[in-house]
């Protein structure tokens, strides 16, 4: 006798949040470990650079990392399963929403993935503590007006980084948490560009910044409600799996394992 | 016949207890005596009839006051800006229970000492019959009596212990 | 042999002993004063100030000014960089001292509701002085709760105020839980200690000349004694007692939440609820014992009003609290430890063997070994240094308890890419000056309010005779409820 999940009501089971509509597909085979997707989506998003000591304590403020793990010391070490790219999930049941008491970080239901609302943060932190995949980063410092980073002119402060902020995104202040957003400013563009064409966004019209650089083509993005996309063909394969799964996050990001 | 408002200090219970008997005996009724004291002394000890506080009732209203505002906040407050977050329910029952338990509570708290300040007419600055002797344990008893009986009621008591007898005068605490 | 009995007394010398403390009339409730002359011990203790109470003031303000105020300025123009927090503990000193004061605060509404509720008489000098520690706090508890936040500036979008964004707050959020019940909390016994204060500040306006008139005669609102008057407060005490018992136990119940809330290997535990609220008691009683014996050694006068009894009594109720404190921690670690969880047995490893493993230990001894070893014996309960000492131990290993629980587990999560371990920065400051703040509040309220509630002693006195039974006198208490 088979349990219908909906029926019973499990956590998250309701058809339109197990499925999601946006995802992604890592593939861990192809990762080279390069980080350009780091380096990419840092200037996509107005991320801010952080300095070696902060860096060095934990402070790093990339939406993607790229985790190594290795076994033995230096110099007999082995790699132990390549590289893995760590970003937010965007869970369907994201631990990581509920416990902010601002709602700064709702579920968007048209876009089915954790918005992060930086102008109603409030700096509590719980949401980075609940995160299973500890993907949030934190602003502990006004990092874009760090010194350390500006080039004195006329005894005046000059930021030469500024100028590659991305007009389409907030520029965060401290106390503020950030996290990957799937580049919902490249989405929204791609979807009004689309609306005001009268169409749907077709498969591969825009892709976030981590998808477009990464030379291996190891990340691919598209709608995971929509069986012919590129990312549902290749989130069906055997060698897909979900970090986490047991915790019934319903992430919409799956990894492809070594082969 | 004018009144005046005399004022005996006794020093313990038992004399306390008997001037009241007294005064009943000569005619004097309860709603015209008055008894305050440095600690409580319970009613009955005195002979006096137990007074009706409307504490109690406020604690009630405030509770019930308290349940209607957590139950705002908690199923309210989602009807009339809907965020959904994690997959719970947009009106959740358990973190409900946590919210009307503590706005009960709250509010019932708030009431009974709002309760206590308009029962008893706090703050209360101006002049009052009073001696300071009170705060230093004795029970003073004061009582409206008819002018021409002053004296008569200024005896009985001083034969029944009392330390002192004499007109009560309002003054500024 | 002859040693032997020298350090330890004969079996019926003890016994004599034994009887001899026991005689009723050292204690308080049986060795009463005229109230006049309690009321001016009172008065005394409050007017009586040495040259050293100035040091001391002046020494908690200047580290107040620094510490507190000007390190938290700090921290909000620069950023909680400055602090020790990162990934993965987002979380660090600021919450174990929230949870700290939190549960120091418990032991005020414990000695003075419960302790009331079921008619210990003992509790009657000190209700006041506990509660007055409930009062400062949850002050310092809420200080550092609002330290911790990334935007403090924006604190009061937590509060459900209707706003032209029309936003409300999370009440899924366990936080939103905490600020309900932490406020439900703070003003229910910030009115509990004023209640029975009205009469004890009416005393005072009736002794005292000049400001301080002005001042007890605002703050006493024309309180007189009337029969109603007492009917009212006895009323809105009782009602208070009973109350805000239940509001005391969900407050740490709720401030636990926070972490059993969370999905992270050691803090997703069920127990976490009544373990809080035992701890809270634990580290609140210990407190209450040194503020006692501060209390007795430098205030005139309290020491016919905190005699051994009390220590003793307070030292009876440290050994029950440690005790079911240990259960509770063993009943959360047994069920860890047996699980098998692969990050629960990391998370209980690096709390035995890494590099904080010594406050794991420190903790164990100083909640466990050091009142079971001190608090049982009769003679060394109702020692007042010896029980305020044990009481810092105490509360030294409850603070360890939680640096443990929130900085030090948070660094084992399900991503082990990310470990690294917490170290405070400008926290050590900050707590310093919480501690600073709270000595201070405490000083303060000592000149200026009436530390004994003396109506209650005297009301506690009336009903204490000493009754003849057969051939000897036996105390008898009277209920005047």
């Amino acid at each position: 006798m088979s349990i219908d999940l909906n029926q019973v009501g499990a956590k998250g089971a309701i058809a339109e949040e197990a499925d999601g509509k946006w995802g992604m597909v890592i593939d861990r085979d192809i990762c080279t470990g390069c980080q350009a997707c780091v380096a990419a989506c840092a200037m996509e998003n107005n991320i801010p650079f952080v300095e070696e000591e902060d860096a060095g304590y934990g402070r790093t403020m990339h939406w993607i990392r790229i985790e190594r793990f290795w076994e033995g010391e230096f110099p007999e070490v082995k790699v132990n399963e390549g590289f893995q790219p760590m970003l937010c999930q965007q869970c369907g049941n994201a631990p990581c929403e509920p416990v902010c008491p601002v709602f700064a970080t709702p579920h968007s239901q048209s876009e089915q993935i954790n918005l992060q609302v930086y102008n109603r943060c409030v700096g509590t932190r719980y949401c980075a503590n609940n995160c299973p995949y500890q993907v949030r980063s934190f602003n502990w410092r006004d990092y874009h007006i760090d010194p350390a980073r500006s080039n004195e002119v006329d005894k005046q402060l000059v930021f030469p980084l500024h100028n590659q902020f991305n007009p389409d995104v907030t520029v965060r202040r401290r106390g503020v948490m950030e996290k990957c957003t799937f580049c919902i400013q490249r989405i929204h563009r791609a979807e009004d560009n689309a609306k005001s064409q009268g169409r749907e966004v077709e498969d591969g019209e825009m892709v976030p910044a981590c998808a477009q650089v990464c030379p291996a083509n190891a990340i691919t993005f598209g709608r995971i409600d929509d069986p012919e996309s590129l990312v549902s063909q290749l989130a069906q394969q055997d060698r897909s799996v979900k970090h986490l799964e047991e915790l019934n996050t319903l992430p919409r990001v799956t990894y492809l394992k070594e082969g | 016949m004018s009144e005046t408002t005399i004022l005996a200090l006794f020093e313990d219970i038992d004399p306390a207890a008997n001037a009241i008997e007294k005064l009943h005996e000569m005619g004097v009724k309860d709603e015209q005596i008055n008894v305050i004291s440095g600690v409580p002394v319970l009613e009955r000890m005195l002979g006096r009839p137990l007074q009706d506080s409307n504490v109690p009732r406020l604690a009630l209203g405030g509770a019930v006051a308290g349940f209607l505002f957590g139950a705002f906040l908690n199923f309210g407050t989602p009807d009339l800006y809907a965020v959904h977050v994690g997959g719970q329910a947009l009106f959740p029952i358990p973190p409900g229970m946590i919210i009307l338990f503590e706005m009960t509570m709250l509010f019932s708290l708030l009431a009974t000492f709002l309760g206590v300040f308009l029962d008893s007419y706090f703050p209360n600055y101006r002049p009052l019959e009073y001696v300071p002797e009170v705060s230093d344990g004795k029970i003073a008893v004061f009582f409206k009596c008819p002018e021409g009986e002053q004296k008569d009621f200024m005896d009985a008591l001083g034969k029944l212990g009392a330390k002192s007898v004499k007109p009560a005068e309002a003054q500024q605490l | 042999m002859a040693v032997a009995s020298k350090y330890l007394p004969s079996a019926k010398k003890a016994h004599e002993a034994h009887h001899e403390e026991h005689d009723p009339r050292q204690h308080l409730m049986h060795d009463p004063k005229p109230r006049g002359e309690m009321n001016q011990m009172v008065m005394e203790s409050m007017y009586t100030t040495s040259w050293k109470f100035w040091v001391v003031f002046g020494i908690l303000s200047i580290l107040v000014a620094t510490c507190f105020f000007y390190a938290w300025g700090y921290m909000i123009v620069e950023g909680l960089g400055v602090a020790g927090v990162m990934r993965p503990s987002y979380w660090g000193v600021f919450l174990v001292n929230t949870v700290f004061w939190i549960g120091i605060s418990h032991a005020g509404t414990f000695i003075s509701a419960i302790l009331r509720v079921f008619k210990a008489e003992f509790r009657r000098p000190f209700t006041r002085a506990a509660e007055l520690m409930t009062t400062f706090g949850l002050i310092q508890a809420g200080a550092s709760i609002f330290m911790h936040l990334g935007r403090v500036w924006l604190a009061y979008w937590l509060f459900p105020i209707p706003n032209e964004r029309l936003l409300w707050p999370n009440f899924h959020s366990p936080l939103m839980w905490d600020l309900l019940a932490i406020t439900t909390y703070v003003l229910g016994s910030t009115m509990y200690l004023f209640l029975p204060l009205i009469p004890d500040l009416a005393m005072a306006r009736d002794r005292s000349t000049g400001w301080r008139k002005t001042f007890f005669k605002i703050l006493s609102l024309g309180f007189r004694g009337t029969e109603g008057e007492w009917v009212h407060l006895r009323h809105a005490m009782n009602i208070f007692a009973f109350a805000i018992i239940p509001v005391m136990f969900s407050v740490h119940t709720i401030v636990s939440w926070d972490f059993a809330m969370a999905m992270r290997p050691g803090w997703s535990s069920t127990v976490f609820g009544p373990y809080f609220v035992v701890g809270a008691l634990h580290s609140g009683m210990g407190a209450v014992a040194i503020v006692l014996y501060i209390m007795r050694g430098t205030m005139k006068h309290m020491d016919y009003f905190i005699r051994a009894e009390h220590f003793d009594a307070l030292g009876k109720l440290m050994l029950i609290v440690s005790m079911a404190w240990a259960y509770f921690f063993f009943n959360d670690y047994l069920v860890q430890w047996y699980g098998g969880d692969k990050w629960t047995d990391t998370l209980l490893h690096w709390h035995e063997s890494g590099p904080m493993n010594w406050m794991f230990f420190a903790m164990l001894i100083f909640n466990i070994a050091v009142p079971w070893l001190i608090l049982w014996n009769r003679k060394w309960r109702q020692t007042g240094w010896l029980l305020a000492f044990a009481g810092l131990l105490i509360n030294v290993g409850m603070y360890f308890e939680r640096y443990i629980i929130i900085p030090v587990s948070l660094t084992i999560n399900r991503m082990p890419f990310t470990w690294k371990l917490y170290f405070p920065r400008i926290e050590v400051f900050l707590t310093i000056g919480t501690f600073s703040l709270f000595l201070l509040f405490y000083m303060i309220a000592s000149r200026l309010i009436p530390l004994v509630p003396v109506w209650e002693v005297q009301e506690g006195q009336m009903a204490h005779t000493l009754r003849k039974v057969g051939k000897t006198e036996v105390p008898s208490i009277s209920d005047f409820e």
